[in-house]
């Protein structure tokens, strides 16, 4: 039968042998010391916050198709910094919207960078094809660029005025009239402020 | 008024609790019960005082008190009172006093069993549990306080919340509020937090239990698993449907098509209820032989501290996911008390290893224990794994500089091994003897399960030859339906030869009379269930996307989409919804109306995608309203999911829930345990060995 009871047989006393070894106990506590470090390193990361002033944390983007763009290089013009990736629905909602926005304000010198992160090289394409986007889109090698920016996700956009500082950020997807009104704000702006 | 009067009970509950943590400690450490029955008392207040204050916070909250920084946070006029209500927990200090409130439900619903058999366990059991009640009431009352006001300075034109004036500030109240996040306004909210904040903090009570035995030199002995069965059965179960809600919700409205992202905070609440289902099985095996005394210890301890550290992440955003809550102070404050109950918890083991040496060996590998040791070696595998997943991405930024992100692929193809181990195993344990099982006899009890399974196997694999990991999964899935259902028949089949029952009383005077067993097996099945939802989910789905004019139509499957036309209006609670009517047919046949929609809310700036889904047994069709043109609405773009046996999964968290239900019932035996009292007889002698 599956369930009989059994028959006691109890642990002799004289058997005693040591049930932990003697390294267990301290290199248990040299994990959970190290997990514990872990975390305040991580809430160390998340309490600095994402970059929303100062200079634009400088960086260079190598786009899918083979241009490349130095964001201190474009120190007079208005840039938008647009974190996407092709596995993000959110980010598709605004994709059509940041594409039109470019071509209407490209003619004024305005520059649209796409940073691509942690994706993979034939979605995004695909992602790219998809929407006609035109302006340059580069993978986030290494994601260097997300993480000089502290960003959390994506999508994420960061404006970056003509004196090279940040504007602040947009997490989440931009809806019209959103775009437009900050590039006009940061157009309207002197660039030797 | 009203939120000072909140504010003060929270006050009150802070006191309370710190009264209890060093009266039970000090009374147990000195033997006084006077001073234990006074710590008792106050922590039985505990749960008034919170009340006090979650009832001031939810009457402003329905009030509109745009004064209170956190009334104008989460709550907004559009809202309904529905929501306004749930906005208690839809935020971060709302969501730790309702957090804090339900945590000392608990412990007043603890104080007042009966502790005759155990009153040598009481001070320590308060003092645990308590410190944990300091904490988090401690929390909300310093760092995060949902009483505090909005004041403005016009001087510097600023306006900053505090709970006292600062210099220089004027009462101010908004005009209106901000109102709950757009993903946060729907049916869902009633349903998933509340379920999961009752699993996670109910996991204190087995572990105050557990610390205490431990302290009082008690762990090898099985009575703190025997009082804190039900509790733990309790809070698992909540846990368990916090899951599934969440799940559900998720399906609902993040518009992707599934209802599991291994997001960090989706872990985080899987790891617990990992090792808390691992315990709730491992208790069995010290119940009845008297092993495995250190595993249910470490597995008691690793629930609550994962329930914990799933808090920690979630509120501070150490590692990012769809929950985010702003970011605070509340960071280093967790993190010390994280640290301080890991450590603390880990030395009052190791102080007391010896006290939890098994009873007896393991005599052989193919043994009901053995299958025991073998699920909870799998359950922690799959914890780790999880765990490691999870931290990875701070592991590496820190090791390397570069945030490498870990992803469902890693997830499943780790997990899902394992996972197909413990489900192989939920079959087959029943069917294995205590000490040792001989294979011939379990060869023959399964052999009429194996080949049914083997059959559908073979019929599913001639009908859908693509796909031959599927397969093996669904053999899995029938085989183990096949050995459960095997062990309801071989009760009744008992009954009706030993009782001449008929086989439907037999059928319920089985499961009446051993609850624990067949409630178990029942949520086997509900179990079995949400794992033939996930393979559907892993192999089956299907997806399309397409533009359409009016009358086009978009094919997926056996079904098309047929798109009629597009509306704009504006909706309830300040959003402007965008809807598609559509019709779906299967095959030549209209089965549906569907109406996808784009809500978009005004004020957040935010849009939410609301599928419109037609549910069948067989599956899922999930339609989104992805994009249209906007002038003329003419031509709109959508996309389909197919997501084969999802409903399953529903369903089987239905069935799961009243198994749970069944396991957990008072019997007429229990009922004498149950005996509440509000006023604890004080023990005559030092209390050792209980009353």
């Amino acid at each position: 039968m599956a369930d009989s009871i059994p028959s006691a047989t109890p642990r002799p006393e004289a058997m005693d042998r040591p049930v932990l070894g003697t390294l267990a106990r301290p290199l248990a506590y040299v994990l959970m010391l190290g997990l514990l470090g872990l975390l305040a390193w991580g809430l160390a990361q998340v309490n600095a916050g994402p970059h929303q002033a100062g200079l634009a944390p400088d960086f260079t983007l190598t786009g899918y198709d083979g241009r490349t763009v130095t964001l201190s290089e474009l120190r007079g013009q208005v840039v938008v910094v647009n974190f996407w990736a092709s596995w993000c629905p959110p980010c598709r909602e605004e994709a059509a919207y940041l594409e039109r926005t470019w071509r209407r304000y490209q003619a004024q010198g305005v520059v649209f960078l796409g940073v691509d992160w942690v994706d993979t090289q034939k979605e995004a394409l695909a992602y790219i094809d998809e929407f006609d986007i035109t302006y340059l889109n580069g993978p986030d090698i290494g994601t260097r660029i997300a993480q000089a920016y502290r960003i959390r996700g994506v999508p994420e956009t960061f404006f970056v005025a003509k004196n090279g500082e940040l504007r602040g950020v947009h997490i989440g997807p931009l809806s019209p009239p959103q775009l437009d009104d900050k590039i006009e704000g940061l157009l309207a702006e002197d660039p030797d402020a | 008024m009203l939120a000072e009067i909140g504010w003060f009970a929270l006050v009150m509950a802070f006191g309370l609790s710190v009264y209890a943590t060093l009266g039970g400690a000090w009374g147990g450490a000195r033997g006084r019960p006077a001073l234990v029955a006074s710590a008792r008392n106050a922590c039985l207040l505990v749960f008034p005082f919170l009340t006090i204050s979650v009832g001031a916070l939810v009457y402003s909250l329905l009030r509109l008190d745009f004064s209170l920084a956190y009334v104008a946070d989460v709550s907004s006029r559009a809202m309904s009172n529905f929501l306004r209500v749930t906005a208690l927990w839809g935020g971060q200090q709302g969501s730790l006093l309702f957090w804090a409130w339900l945590m000392s439900a608990y412990l007043a619903a603890v104080m007042l069993r009966r502790w005759d058999g155990d009153r040598d366990q009481l001070p320590y059991v308060i003092a645990v549990a308590t410190l944990t009640m300091a904490f988090f009431v401690g929390v909300v009352l310093f760092i995060s306080n949902p009483f505090a006001r909005l004041w403005h300075n016009p001087m510097t034109q600023e306006i900053v919340s505090a709970v006292f004036r600062p210099a220089g500030g004027m009462p101010y109240a908004a005009q209106d509020g901000g109102g709950l996040n757009p993903l946060l306004r729907h049916f869902g909210m009633i349903g998933h937090p509340p379920t999961t904040y009752l699993g996670f903090t109910g996991f204190v009570v087995p572990y105050a239990f557990g610390i205490a035995a431990l302290l009082t030199g008690k762990a090898g002995d099985d009575a703190w698993i025997r009082s804190t069965r039900r509790w733990t059965l309790f809070a698992w179960a909540f846990l368990s449907l916090g899951l599934i809600l969440g799940g559900r919700w998720a399906y609902d409205v993040l518009g992707w098509g599934g209802f599991w992202g291994w997001d960090p905070v989706e872990n985080a609440m899987l790891m617990p209820w990992l090792t808390a289902t691992a315990f709730l099985h491992s208790v069995m095996i010290q119940e009845r032989r008297g092993m495995l005394k250190i595993w249910n210890l470490i597995l008691i301890v690793l629930t609550y501290a994962l329930a914990l550290f799933g808090t920690f992440i979630t509120r501070t955003g150490v590692v990012g996911s769809v929950h985010a809550f702003a970011r605070s102070a509340l960071g280093p404050a967790f993190f010390v008390f994280i640290g301080v109950t890991f450590l603390g918890s880990m030395g009052v083991l190791f102080r007391r290893w010896k006290d939890l040496r098994g009873e007896h060996e393991l005599e052989s590998a193919v043994s009901r224990e053995g299958v025991f040791l073998l699920q909870n070696l799998l359950f922690l595998a799959i914890t780790f794994a999880v765990f490691w997943g999870t931290v990875f991405p701070l592991l590496s930024e820190l090791a390397t500089g570069t945030k490498i992100t870990v992803g469902p692929p890693y997830f499943k193809q780790v997990t899902g091994p394992l996972f197909a181990g413990l489900l192989f195993l939920m079959g087959f344990a029943p069917l294995i003897a205590w000490r040792k099982q001989g294979l011939r006899t379990l060869g023959k009890a399964a052999v009429v399960p194996v080949l049914g399974s083997l059959a559908v196997a073979a019929i599913w694999g001639w009908a859908h030859r693509m796909h031959p990991a599927s397969i093996f999964a669904l053999w899995m899935v029938s085989l183990v339906l096949l050995l459960v259902l095997y062990e309801f028949w071989k009760g009744i089949q008992a009954r009706v030869r030993s009782h001449g029952e008929p086989p439907w009383t037999a059928a319920l005077r089985l499961v009446g009379r051993n609850r624990r067993r067949y409630g178990g097996y029942v949520v086997h099945l509900g179990v079995l269930m949400i794992a033939l939802g996930f393979v559907g989910d892993t192999y089956f789905k299907q997806e399309t996307q397409g533009t359409l004019a009016a009358g086009e139509r978009l094919t997926i499957g056996e079904y098309s989409l047929e798109f009629q036309d597009l509306q704009s209006y504006p909706g309830s609670d300040g959003r402007e919804i965008v809807e598609a009517s559509a019709r779906l047919y299967r095959g030549d046949k209209q089965v549906a109306d569907l109406h996808p929609r784009r809500d978009f809310f005004v004020v957040q700036e935010q849009p939410v995608t609301v599928p419109a889904v037609y549910s069948t047994f067989e599956q899922d069709v999930y339609v989104l309203l992805v994009g249209w043109e906007p002038i003329g609405f003419q031509s709109t773009t959508f996309k389909i999911y197919l997501n084969p046996l999802i409903n399953w999964a529903w369903l089987g968290g239905g069935v799961l829930i009243v198994g749970v239900l069944i396991a957990g019932w008072p019997t007429r035996a229990t009922a004498s345990e149950l005996t509440y009292q509000l006023r604890p007889r004080l023990a005559r002698t030092p209390a050792v060995g209980g009353g």
